[in-house]
């Protein structure tokens, strides 16, 4: 009853959430840019065209007008066409969501599988030469631009040793897509009944998913070690310790399990950044996805994809704060109570 | 009137735990760290007086030399020194990451303190709204910001410092909150000081530690975000030589194997960041009590 009434309370905290920011976004956007009709006439427009495109677009209102209109066409879950496309965001958004969600997913895994035993080894071997080793490397891995480690991974990978693809996106140029099922193009092209074209996908995805995997497994490795450390020093340690115990079952039954809490926290706050598309990432590697989408709306001023992206990052901060409670009393049996 | 225990309760449970565990660790990391700040900046005020070429003027080189004795970091796309241009980068990234730290800290330290101080209605009001803010993803707010304003130095430490607040405000806000019924602050009151000085003399300086070893782990993503936006030339303008516009305007020779353009920025880009994140796990290592092993 407890839980249920808790996740309700979160559910419910995304309204004020999404409302301030969809109204943040509305005005900032709004104020700065001022008026983009002008990306979208052609320059020998006559001024009664250019107003009839400003109508169009919806910006001839008054501000505050727009803004209750927008509004309004929220709470009818419609979020408005965009500028550049010409569609609506919400397909807009629907559209490019698998491929970040192929990408950090992948990505995220791979930090996971890797940070996690990393930051265990260094805690077992403290201030000793494997500690330090992962501790450098994890500092590195922290303190690089994730661009530039795409950029150095693709002028190693494609460009001197030519054994993976180039950055063209989830396929190579001129491969059509397999028939849309889930999105996951790791699905649809074994459910079109195409190895070959799945290979391709995997050879696309292997570069942007490494580089993303080695900027998230580095701060979860450094978290792990030192909730490990702290955990390992703990009176209950030490007790199963001088009962019995071999090590191995200690570190990994008791240390790891209690040394979780502030790596789940970390996982879920990178995940919300993940799956709200990596930009800088998905620019470098012509990912389709959602990161590209906000850095173009951006860029042409284009106001109903921008607010529908922020809202989709926001209700995403949200929902991946309430997993990570869960996922606390999940591991924490005291919070259960 | 609520008198704490938790002052005596710490300071008992951590000296039978320094007993067993201390031992000094962290002054290697904050070596290190300081070490590379020093050093960067010595570079950077270096390359007001003295620079190899001068690195604003193209065709030096004949455009993507290969690095040797007379460009040891090699030239870019059209023949600048890149050690020349990397060594005026520091000015560039170094200065704005501090600049916006120094803005985001004095800013959010202030609010936090009023916030957890009073407590009440504007404290509720005033998480609420920082909790919303930072569901934004803090650099699309920044490229937000910096595509409308337009770019230059003086916008991108505004907007850097403005993603910055709210952890200051949050960090200085838990401190003091915890702290307001201390004895001390308590015992400060009762002699007749008024509540702004109880707040800001005598709280606040004890409750900074944590504040000041984040400054660090702030200007290690302030750097990241500065270069970022310079890579999306939403940074300081076209010939400007900020690292991440660097990595940039490389882009193009890391396809055809002229690597170095782009290589050896993001080293920089590195190192500073690096040097960063190394002073601040020491700073957080010395200032936090349950840090200290």
């Amino acid at each position: 009853m407890v839980l249920g009434r808790m996740i309700l309370r979160r559910l419910l905290w995304v309204f004020p959430v999404a409302f301030g920011v969809v109204t943040l976004t509305f005005f900032m956007a709004r104020v700065f840019n001022g008026d983009p009709t002008e990306l979208y006439v052609p320059p020998e427009a006559t001024d009664a065209l250019r107003a009839q495109i400003r109508a169009r677009l919806g910006l001839a209102d008054p501000l505050p007008q727009q803004y209750i209109h927008y509004l309004l066409d929220l709470l009818r879950f419609d979020l408005g066409t965009s500028f550049t496309t010409g569609q609506s965001v919400a397909s807009d958004l629907w559209d490019r969501l698998p491929a970040t969600l192929e990408l950090g997913l992948i990505g995220l895994s791979l930090g996971i599988a890797v940070g996690i035993p990393l930051g265990v080894i260094a805690a077992v071997y403290r201030e000793r030469w494997p500690d330090f080793l992962v501790r450098g490397v994890t500092l590195g891995g922290m303190a690089l631009p994730q661009f530039w480690v795409g950029l150095v991974l693709i002028s190693i990978f494609f460009v001197t040793l030519r054994v993976l693809p180039g950055p063209v996106g989830r396929l190579p140029i001129g491969v059509p897509l397999p028939p849309r099922f889930t999105g996951f193009l790791l699905f649809d092209t074994l459910l079109a009944g195409d190895p070959a074209l799945w290979w391709q996908a995997v050879r696309q995805l292997a570069l942007p998913a490494l580089t993303l995997g080695f900027s998230t497994a580095s701060p979860i490795a450094r978290v792990t070690r030192s909730a490990m450390v702290e955990a390992m020093q703990s009176d209950y340690i030490r007790t199963a310790i001088a009962m019995g115990h071999g090590r191995r079952v200690v570190w990994f039954r008791y240390c790891l399990r209690n040394a979780l809490l502030p790596v789940v926290t970390l996982i879920g706050g990178v995940a919300g950044h993940i799956f709200a598309g990596a930009v800088l990432l998905e620019s470098i590697f012509a990912w389709p996805g959602l990161g590209q989408y906000a850095l173009q709306s951006i860029e042409r001023s284009d106001f109903a994809a921008l607010q529908g992206f922020v809202i989709y990052a926001s209700l995403l901060y949200v929902l991946a704060f309430l997993i990570v409670d869960l996922l606390y009393m999940f591991i924490d049996p005291r919070i259960r109570a | 009137m609520k008198i704490s225990r938790l002052p005596l309760a710490t300071l008992e449970t951590s000296a039978v735990a320094r007993r067993v565990r201390r031992k000094p660790k962290s002054y290697w990391a904050l070596r290190i760290g300081a070490g590379i700040l020093v050093f960067y900046i010595v570079v950077a005020l270096l390359s007001l007086v003295w620079t190899p070429y001068d690195p604003l003027t193209p065709g030096i080189g004949d455009g993507y030399d290969a690095p040797s004795l007379a460009f040891p970091l090699g030239t870019d796309r059209l023949g600048a020194d890149m050690l020349s241009r990397l060594m005026a980068g520091a000015r560039y990234d170094l200065g704005i990451s501090l600049t916006a730290v120094a803005i985001a800290l004095t800013v959010g330290t202030s609010i936090g303190t009023i916030s957890g101080y009073y407590g009440g209605k504007i404290d509720i009001a005033i998480l609420r709204g920082v909790e919303i803010f930072q569901a934004f993803p803090g650099l699309l707010f920044a490229m937000l910001v910096v595509q409308a304003v337009g770019p230059g130095i003086t916008n991108v430490i505004l907007v850097l410092s403005f993603v910055g607040i709210p952890d200051y405000l949050r960090l200085a806000r838990a401190e003091i909150h915890a702290k307001r019924h201390w004895q001390y602050a308590e015992a400060a009151r009762m002699v007749g000081n008024p509540p702004w000085r109880v707040a800001f003399r005598h709280l606040l300086p004890n409750s900074i530690g944590p504040v000041l070893a984040f400054t660090s782990i702030n200007a290690a993503f302030s750097a990241l975000i500065t270069a970022s936006l310079g890579f999306l030339g939403l940074g300081l303008g076209p010939n400007t030589p900020e690292w991440g516009s660097m990595i940039a305007r490389g882009q193009d020779g890391v396809m055809t194997g002229q690597w170095w353009v782009s290589f050896f920025p993001g080293l920089a880009i590195m190192g500073l960041t690096g040097g960063f994140y190394l002073l601040g796990d020491a700073l957080s290592d010395l200032t936090d009590p349950r840090r200290r092993q």
